[in-house]
C-alpha cells in the first residue's frame, strides 16, 4: 500500500508538473516554429491564447508573427489587410488583458507601420499621427524600456532621412537602446526580448 | 500487487494515451482550404491543414471535447463531440459574408475615405486635386455624373438642379451648405475638408434613410478622435486661418477661425466686377467628441458671416445693377451612435440651422431669414452576419420668412413653413459573398401639402469575377419644391422622380473601373407662367422629364510610377419641360459630354507633389431671342487646364500654390439678352463670363505639435 500511495502520489506530482510546463513547451514549440512557418506558429500561440485567457504574451505573440510576416506581403494589398486585421485583433486581445502595457503599444505602432510602408499615400497621413503618439505613449510609461527608445528612434531616422534632416540625435537614442539592452531582464524567459540586433544594424547604418 | 498495477496502468492511460485527430478542410465547392487553424478549444492541442485541406494531430484529452476550425474569410466551425469520433472528419466551411471579397452594393455611389471597400478618392484628394482649391465640392466635381455649371460650383448631378442634391454631416442634413457669391463667381462649400475622414457621394439609387433629394445625396462624416494636440496656421494671399485641438482623457474639442478678405487680390488681378467692398468672409468651426463606454457623441458648429458689395454688370441697365449682400449663418450638428448590445446600434442626432440674409438690388430690399430643424433616430439590428435590418423616424422642419420692399413698393412679408415627418426601415441580405440585396421604404408625409408619399427602394449586387461586380438599383424620390417656390405659392405637391441604374465595377490592383448606366424619370416638376417665379405667377404641378446617360471612372495608381490619375467621361441626354419653358428643352445646367482628368506626380526628390486637372464641357443651351427657338442654341465648349504644386518644406511646413486655368481659356458660361430689341429690330446680347478667368493662389502652412508630426498636407 505504502507503495501504491508512492506511486499515485508521483503520478499526481507529474501530471501537474507537467501542467506547469505545458505552458512552456507550447510556447518553446510555436517560437521553434515560427523560425520555419509564422501562419502555423501563429495559430499555435492563437490556441495557446485560447487556453490561457490572462495571459497576454500568447496573443502578442500570435500578432507579432503576423505582423513580421506582413512585410514580406506588402505586395498584395487585399491578403495584408485581411492578414493585420487578424493581427489587430490579436492585439486587441493582448490589449484587454494587459492595459497600458508599453510592449503592445510598440506592437500596435509597428502594425501601422506595415501599412503606411505598403501604401504611403492611403495610410501615411492618417496612421503616422498614431504611430508617433503611441510610442509617445509607451516613452511615458516606460523611459527606459530598450524597444521603446529603439523603435521611436528607428521611427523617426526613417522622417529625417526623408526629409533630409540631421538623424545623429536619433542615432544617439539608438546607441542608448543598445546599452538598455545590455541592462535588459525579461520577466520570464517570454517577454518580449527583441530588438538588440536591428539596434546594432542602424547603428552601422547611422555611421 | 495487482491492484496496483491496475492503478497504474489506468492512470497511466489517463494521462499519456494520446488520440489522433484527422479529417479534411473544404470550402461549400469542396475545394480545399490550405491553412486552416484546426483545434480543440481550450486546449493547446490542434494542427494546420495542408495543402490538400487535411489536418491531423495528437491529443491526450478525452470525453466530450469542442473541435474549432478557423480560417480568415470563413465563418469559423464548431465541432461538440466525443473525440475517439473525430476521425477522418469531413468539414466545410461556410463563407464570411464579412470577409474583404464579399460584393459590395456599390450602384451610383462614390466613396472616399477608409471606411469603404471600394475608394474612388482617398480623403487626400479633397485637398490635392488642382482644380478643387481645397473645396470638397470642387474635388467631387472631377468624379462622373458632374455637369460643368462654372459660374455656380454646387454639384448638378445627372441632369438634376443644384438643390436636387443634399448633404449630410454624420447623417443629418445641412440645409445652407454653400457660402452666398456673386453671379459669376463659383461657391463654395461651408465646411472645411480637414474636419471630415469619410465622404460618400451617391449620384443616384440611395439608400432609404435619404429623403427629399430628387438627385444626389452627399454623405459627410466627421472625423472620430484626433491622435494628437496640435495647432495650425494658415497664412493665404486670401486671407489666413488659425485651428488648434485639444485632447483629454475621453474627449476632445478642435476648434478652428478664418478669415477671408479678397481685396488685396482684387487690388493686383482684374475682375470683371465693380468691387464696392470685395467679399469678406469670417467663418469659425468647433468640434467637441465625447467617448462614452460603447459609442460616440459629437457636437459640431460653425458659423460664418459674409459681405460684399458691387455694380453688376447687366444688359437691362447700361450703369450696371448695383447688388449688395449681408449673409450670416449659424449651423448646429449633434450625433450620437452606440451599440446598445451586440446586434443592435443607435445612431440618432438633431441640427439647426439659422440663416440671415439682407441683401440690396438697386433700390429693391430683400430680408430672409430661414430656421430649419432636424431630427432623426435610426436602430440597427444584426440578425446575423447575412442579414441586418434599419429603420428609424425623422423630422425635418423649416421655417422661412421673407421681407421685401422697393420705391414702389410698401413692404411686403411672406413665408412658408415645410415641415415633413418620415419613418423609414431597409434590410441588408447577403445570399453569399456573391450576391447581395439591400430592399427598403420609405414614408413621408408633408405637413404643408397634407401629401403622403411612399417610396420603394431596391438594390442588387452580384459578382462576377474576383475582381468585378454588376450591381442593379432602382428608386423612387420625392423632394417639395424649393423655398424659391414656395415662399410664394404652398398650394403644390411634392416633385418626384425615378431612377434607374446598372453598374459594372472592375477593382484591380490600385485600378477601379466603373461604368454605369442610367435613366431617371422626372414627375410633378413645378411649372409657372411669368418670366420668374413670382407673387402674381401661377403655378402647377405638370412639369415632367428625363435623364438618361453613360458614366465612366478610371482610376490608376499602378501603371506609371509616383503618378495616380483618374479620368472621368459623363454622356447625358435630358430634357425636361418645367419651370417657365415652353416646350420639352435641355435645361441650361445639364452639358451633353464632361470629361475630367487629374493627375498628380510625387516627385521624391523634391519632396513635392504637382499636380494637374483638366475638365472639358460641351456648350450648354440658350435661347436667342434672334431666333425662333427655345435653348436651341448652345455656347462653345468649356475648358479649363488647373495646375498646382505643393512643397513639403519640412514636415510641418507646406507651401502651396495653384492656378485654375493655367492657359487662361476664355469661357463662356452662357448670354443675356436685351427684354426690347433694338431700331434694328435686333435683341442685344452680352456673354456670361467669369468674375476672373484665371485664379491664382499661395499658401503657406504651419502645424506646431508637440510630437511633431503631424501636418496639414491634408489641410490644403
Amino acid at each position: 500500500m505504502k507503495h501504491l500511495i508512492l506511486i499515485v502520489t508521483l503520478l499526481i506530482t507529474s501530471i501537474v508538473a507537467t501542467a506547469q510546463t505545458k505552458y512552456e513547451q507550447g510556447m518553446h514549440k510555436a517560437l521553434d516554429l515560427w523560425k520555419t512557418n509564422p501562419i502555423e506558429a501563429s495559430q499555435l500561440f492563437e490556441r495557446i491564447a485560447k487556453a490561457e485567457p490572462d495571459n497576454w504574451l500568447p496573443p502578442y505573440y500570435a500578432a507579432e508573427t503576423l505582423i513580421l510576416d506582413g512585410f514580406s506581403k506588402m505586395q498584395d494589398a487585399d491578403a495584408l489587410k485581411a492578414q493585420l486585421d487578424q493581427a489587430q485583433n490579436f492585439l486587441n486581445d493582448a490589449t484587454a488583458i494587459s492595459k497600458d502595457n508599453p510592449e503592445i503599444m510598440v506592437m500596435q505602432a509597428i502594425l501601422y507601420t506595415v501599412y503606411v510602408a505598403s501604401d504611403g499615400a492611403t495610410y501615411g497621413m492618417t496612421l503616422s499621427g498614431k504611430v508617433m503618439s503611441l510610442y509617445a505613449q509607451a516613452e511615458k510609461l516606460a523611459p527606459n524600456n530598450p524597444r521603446v527608445v529603439l523603435n521611436k528612434a528607428d521611427w523617426n531616422i526613417g522622417g529625417a532621412r526623408y526629409f533630409g534632416t540631421d538623424i545623429k540625435p536619433f542615432c544617439k537614442e539608438v546607441e542608448r537602446a543598445l546599452e538598455l539592452f545590455a541592462t535588459f531582464k525579461p520577466e520570464t524567459e517570454f517577454h518580449p526580448n527583441w530588438g538588440r540586433e536591428r539596434a546594432q544594424e542602424i547603428i552601422t547604418s547611422c555611421k | 500487487m495487482k491492484n496496483t498495477i491496475l492503478i497504474f496502468s489506468f492512470l497511466c492511460s489517463l494521462s499519456l494515451s494520446a488520440q489522433t485527430i484527422s479529417g479534411i478542410v473544404t470550402d461549400a465547392k469542396n475545394n480545399p482550404i490550405v491553412q486552416a487553424n484546426v483545434y480543440l478549444e481550450g486546449t493547446y492541442d490542434g494542427g494546420t491543414t495542408n495543402a490538400k485541406g487535411a489536418f491531423s494531430f495528437k491529443t491526450e484529452e478525452t470525453g466530450t471535447q469542442n473541435l474549432l476550425v478557423s480560417f480568415v474569410g470563413f465563418e469559423t466551425y464548431t465541432m461538440l463531440g466525443d473525440i475517439s469520433y473525430m476521425k477522418d472528419l469531413k468539414i466545410q466551411l461556410r463563407e464570411d459574408v464579412n470577409s474583404l471579397d464579399t460584393v459590395v452594393l456599390s450602384a451610383g455611389t462614390f466613396s472616399a475615405g477608409d471606411n469603404s471597400k471600394v475608394n474612388a478618392l482617398k480623403p487626400l484628394d479633397v485637398v490635392t486635386t488642382a482644380s478643387a482649391l481645397g473645396d470638397f465640392v470642387g474635388a467631387l466635381q472631377t468624379l462622373p455624373g458632374t455637369t460643368t455649371v462654372a459660374e455656380d460650383g454646387r454639384l448638378f448631378v445627372r441632369g438634376g438642379e443644384a438643390e436636387e442634391t443634399q448633404i449630410f454631416i454624420d447623417g443629418i442634413k445641412v440645409f445652407t451648405p454653400y457660402s452666398p457669391t456673386t453671379n459669376n463667381t463659383p461657391t463654395r462649400g461651408r465646411y472645411s475638408p480637414f474636419l471630415f475622414d469619410g465622404i460618400t457621394f451617391s449620384t443616384g439609387g440611395y439608400s432609404a434613410e435619404y429623403g427629399q433629394a430628387l438627385s444626389s445625396v452627399l454623405l459627410l462624416n466627421t472625423t472620430g478622435e484626433p491622435d494628437q494636440e496640435k495647432t495650425n496656421i494658415g497664412i493665404m494671399t486670401l486671407g489666413a486661418s488659425l485651428g488648434n485641438t485639444q485632447k483629454w482623457k475621453n474627449n476632445s474639442l478642435s476648434v478652428n477661425a478664418s478669415y477671408i478678405n479678397l481685396a488685396p487680390y482684387n487690388a493686383v488681378f482684374k475682375s470683371r466686377n465693380d468691387w464696392k467692398k470685395p467679399a469678406e468672409v469670417a467663418s469659425g468651426e468647433a468640434v467637441f467628441r465625447q467617448k462614452t463606454n460603447n459609442g460616440m457623441l459629437k457636437l459640431y458648429t460653425a458659423f460664418e458671416a459674409t459681405n460684399f458689395e458691387l455694380t453688376q454688370e447687366d444688359i437691362h441697365a447700361s450703369e450696371g445693377v448695383h447688388f449688395k449682400l449681408k449673409n450670416s449663418n449659424l449651423y448646429f450638428n449633434g450625433s450620437y451612435k452606440g451599440m446598445l448590445s451586440d446586434s443592435w446600434t443607435l445612431e440618432t442626432g438633431m441640427s439647426y440651422t439659422l440663416a440671415n440674409d439682407k441683401i440690396n438690388i438697386d433700390a429693391a430690399g430683400i430680408k430672409d431669414t430661414e430656421n430649419s430643424f432636424h431630427a432623426k433616430v435610426k436602430l440597427k439590428h444584426r440578425f446575423n452576419n447575412r442579414f441586418k435590418l434599419n429603420f428609424g423616424a425623422e423630422y425635418l422642419a423649416t421655417d422661412f420668412n421673407e421681407n421685401y420692399q422697393d420705391t414702389f413698393t410698401p413692404k411686403v412679408a411672406y413665408g412658408f413653413n415645410n415641415n415633413i415627418s418620415a419613418a423609414f426601415t431597409e434590410a441588408d441580405i447577403f445570399f453569399s459573398r456573391k450576391l447581395a440585396l439591400k430592399a427598403g421604404l420609405r414614408l413621408e408625409h408633408s405637413a404643408l401639402f397634407d401629401e403622403v408619399t411612399l417610396s420603394p427602394r431596391v438594390s442588387m449586387a452580384y459578382k462576377t469575377s474576383n475582381k468585378s461586380q454588376v450591381s442593379l438599383a432602382y428608386g423612387d424620390f420625392y423632394q417639395n419644391p424649393n423655398s424659391s417656390i414656395l415662399k410664394f405659392e404652398q398650394d403644390l405637391q411634392a416633385q418626384q422622380t425615378s431612377h434607374y441604374i446598372l453598374n459594372y465595377q472592375y477593382n484591380g490592383k490600385k485600378q477601379l473601373f466603373r461604368a454605369e448606366a442610367y435613366y431617371k424619370d422626372y414627375d410633378q416638376l413645378v411649372k409657372y407662367d411669368s418670366d420668374f417665379a413670382s407673387f402674381d405667377s401661377n403655378y402647377n404641378n405638370k412639369g415632367y422629364g428625363f435623364a438618361k446617360g453613360i458614366d465612366l471612372f478610371w482610376r490608376d495608381s499602378n501603371s506609371i510610377k509616383n503618378v495616380d490619375y483618374w479620368v472621368s467621361y459623363s454622356f447625358l441626354d435630358s430634357e425636361r419641360n418645367y419651370q417657365n419653358y415652353s416646350k420639352s428643352a435641355q435645361p441650361n445646367f445639364a452639358n451633353t459630354h464632361n470629361l475630367s482628368v487629374v493627375g498628380k506626380y510625387w516627385i521624391d526628390k523634391w519632396k513635392s507633389q504637382v499636380g494637374m486637372s483638366y475638365a472639358l464641357a460641351s456648350g450648354r443651351t440658350y435661347t436667342n431671342p434672334n431666333t425662333t427657338g427655345f435653348l436651341d442654341q448652345k455656347t462653345k465648349a468649356y475648358n479649363s487646364l488647373s495646375l498646382n504644386w505643393a512643397y513639403l518644406i519640412s514636415p510641418q511646413k507646406i507651401l502651396y500654390l495653384s492656378v485654375n486655368n493655367a492657359l487662361g481659356f476664355k469661357n463662356v458660361n452662357g448670354y443675356q439678352f436685351a427684354n426690347t430689341p433694338d431700331s434694328n429690330g435686333n435683341f442685344a446680347s452680352r456673354s456670361l463670363r467669369p468674375a476672373t478667368d484665371q485664379f491664382f493662389f499661395v499658401g503657406f502652412f504651419w502645424t506646431i505639435s508637440e510630437k511633431g508630426t503631424d501636418n496639414q498636407l491634408d489641410n490644403l
